[in-house]
Formats: structure tokens, C-alpha cells, sequence
């Protein structure tokens, strides 16, 4: 490495020579820091929920109220049969903004293909909400409704889905397209 | 190790400009970015990966030896900051040390989802390589001095780059840049007297 002489010249204070002197020896120590390739000029796009837009909106709400009468229908059924292992095969973190945070707790699935789930959300404003798994940042497909009055609130939800096809999951306030909880 | 001297031997290091995004006159501090990313805030996300992409490949390059993995994991330290800024507690430490914290959760999680098919078992260590406490250190070293070499004006940092790692003399780095050998010995004083500032907890 040069020596600091060469780089700076010799006619500095004993007092600054020596700061630099140990500044000179960390950029030795650390090395050069990587030129960033073509692929990393730019940050990368924040993941972000983009909805798939239904057709007309009454489709929409027609299919939001079937997904909650078939959650709500498991949740009876899982409640009461005890169906699932008592403890999840895998728990799924959320955050978003002013501290909401969520847990979502997967239960072995069924024969049939279902994945119980346990969601447990705090810090979320009063109102309806919904969760979804998301492909490639979409909303792909919906896994129920549920409502949060204050304070912690915990629903047993279910998905119907093969998750190896999605990559992330998210909760939008109901009817609503921008996610306020992502994984 | 082979990480680092993998992108070693591409020395004389010039520094190419047109591949770092442009310095911004942005006086935000981290943590002020890191609570406006919170909010959902793209254009401090934007500055803080100008400010700190680079020091996150580094050292991705340093722990995956690869850098295909290494950019995989820089876009994946990035993408957790934007999902968990509002966890970012001032409270609790300095931003520089959460954003190592998260690099490095990123960099274990790439590694965790590709295991490099060549390596079956973890290689034995050679007698002269740096144990693993002194590993941390010197990686927690290189992402200090990167992240402060960033906060360089755009004529210092280049400087710096050049008279450190291109190999070039001072007398070719004036003839290079077309400055008297006075001017570049004064701006390298003075970027390494900004470096010794930001670096104060280092310098001890």
C-alpha cells in the first residue's frame, strides 16, 4: 500500500498524522468496496401488492363474502373437530407502518389440500381486513376477512392453496388494494 | 476469503463513475430516511440504497464467494428494509449497525435457500486464515469504511478510490484526472480527514 506520505504529503501536525495514519490503515484493512453491477444501479422496486382487478365490482364483493362464509364455515369445523396438529408447521411474520405487526400461524394440512390457519394481528386501526397470498408482488389469491375492533385480535383462517405457487402474503383493508401488512 | 479476492483481481481498480448512481446532496440523516421509509416513503429508500448498496455487496461478496449470489442478496437486504423499516428502533442502536444486522440475516438467508452445490462440507481452514471473530471484524470493518467512503463529495471519493486501489501514483492520478499533483495530494488530506470523522468509533 502507499504509505501516507506519498498520498498526502509530510508536513502535518503529529496530531492530525496520526488520525490519518489510522484512517490510512482501515482503507488497507477493508479493501476496495465492489462497483455495483448494471443489475444494481437502481434500488430495487419496494415489494408491493398490485391487485388483479375483477371484472365488475359486485364480482368482487360476491366472492369476498363466499371466501368469508367458507372461512367462517372452517373455522366451525376445525374449532369443533379439533382438526390440524396443535402446533403450526410453520409461522409467517407481517409488519407494516405505526407498529402493526401480525403472525400467521400454519397448521398441517388436510387430505384434502386446506392449510389451517391461525392469524394473530395488533396494531391495526378499527375495520375489516383481508388476507391474501401474493405472486410477483400481485394479489393472487384471497384466504378471508376478518374485523379488528382494538387491540390484539386472533382468527382462524384457512388456505385452500398449493403455497409452493405463491410468494408472500399480505392484508389490504377490505375492499381495498394497498396492502397494510406484508410479509 | 475467496469472495474477497475474487473481486480483487480485477485490479488496477478505476473506479467507474457511470456505474454509481450520482451523489445527491441529501443532508437526511440514516435514521431520518429509515422513518420515512416507514412510511412508505420511495424516494428515501432510494438514498438509502445509494447509500449503502455498495457496502452491502461487499460484504455479500465476502460471506457467498459468488457474485450472483451476492447481488441475489443485495436485493434481498434491501427489499427486507422496505418491509421492516418501522421495526428500526433509534432507541437501540445506530441505523448503520441494524442495516448490517439485516444484510447479514439477508446473506445467512441466501445461504440457507442455495447451499453451494460444490461445497459438501465446510472446508477446513487454512493456519493463516483469520479466525472467525477476527472475520466479523474485519467485515464490520470493510462495511464502515465503505458506507463512510459514500458519504465522500464525489471528487474526494474518487480520489480515495484511485490513490487506494488502482494502483496509479499520485503523479498519475493528477496526470489522469488533470490536476495539479498539489490539488490531489490537498484533496486527499482532506477526504481522509472526512473519513477520519465519520469513522471516529473506529479510530478509538
Amino acid at each position: 500500500m502507499t504509505e501516507l506520505d506519498d498520498l498526502v504529503g509530510n508536513d502535518l501536525e503529529p496530531g492530525e498524522r496520526a488520525r490519518l495514519e489510522r484512517v490510512h490503515a482501515l482503507l488497507g484493512r477493508a479493501g476496495p468496496p465492489p462497483e455495483l453491477p448494471h443489475a444494481l444501479e437502481r434500488a430495487p422496486e419496494p415489494p408491493s401488492a398490485r391487485v388483479i382487478p375483477f371484472p365488475r365490482r359486485y364480482r368482487y364483493t360476491a366472492l369476498a363474502a363466499a371466501v368469508v362464509a367458507a372461512c367462517a364455515l372452517f373455522g366451525v369445523g376445525y374449532l369443533a373437530g379439533g382438526a390440524g396438529g396443535s402446533e403450526p408447521v410453520r409461522t409467517v411474520a407481517m409488519s407494516g407502518p405505526n407498529q402493526a405487526t401480525a403472525d400467521l400461524a400454519l397448521f398441517e394440512k388436510d387430505a384434502a389440500g386446506n392449510w389451517p390457519m391461525k392469524l394473530t394481528v395488533s396494531g391495526l386501526p378499527e375495520g375489516r381486513y383481508e388476507l391474501w397470498l401474493t405472486r410477483e408482488g400481485k394479489l393472487a389469491e384471497p384466504c378471508g376477512a376478518f374485523a379488528v375492533v382494538a387491540g390484539e385480535t386472533t382468527v382462524p383462517l384457512n388456505a385452500p392453496y398449493s403455497l409452493k405457487a405463491f410468494d408472500g402474503w399480505v392484508v389490504v383493508p377490505a375492499n381495498e388494494k394497498t396492502p397494510v401488512l406484508t410479509t | 476469503m475467496d469472495a474477497a479476492v475474487a473481486y480483487r483481481t480485477d485490479l488496477p481498480f478505476v473506479p467507474r463513475r457511470a456505474s454509481i448512481l450520482a451523489m445527491s446532496p441529501d443532508a437526511r440523516t440514516d435514521v431520518e430516511l429509515l422513518g420515512l421509509i416507514a412510511g412508505g416513503d420511495r424516494l428515501a429508500f432510494e438514498e438509502l440504497y445509494r447509500r449503502y448498496a455498495r457496502s452491502v455487496l461487499g460484504i455479500a461478496l465476502r460471506r457467498m464467494g459468488d457474485r450472483g449470489r451476492a447481488e441475489d442478496a443485495t436485493q434481498d437486504t434491501f427489499a427486507s428494509i422496505w418491509r421492516s423499516a418501522s421495526r428500526y428502533d433509534p432507541a437501540r442502536g445506530r441505523p448503520a449497525s441494524w442495516l448490517y444486522t439485516v444484510a447479514r440475516n439477508a446473506i445467512v438467508d441466501g445461504l440457507r435457500r442455495k447451499p453451494d452445490p460444490t461445497v459438501a462440507d465446510a472446508p477446513d481452514m487454512a493456519a493463516g486464515d483469520p479466525g472467525p471473530l477476527e472475520a466479523v471484524e474485519a467485515e464490520w470493518v470493510s462495511w464502515r469504511v465503505h458506507r463512510a467512503i459514500e458519504t465522500l463529495p464525489e471528487h474526494e471519493r474518487s480520489l480515495v478510490e484511485l490513490a487506494y486501489w488502482s494502483g496509479m501514483s499520485q503523479s498519475e492520478i493528477a496526470e489522469y484526472l488533470g490536476l495539479p499533483l498539489g490539488t490531489v495530494k490537498t484533496r486527499t488530506r482532506a477526504a481522509l480527514s472526512r473519513l477520519a470523522g465519520e469513522l471516529e468509533d473506529e479510530l478509538g
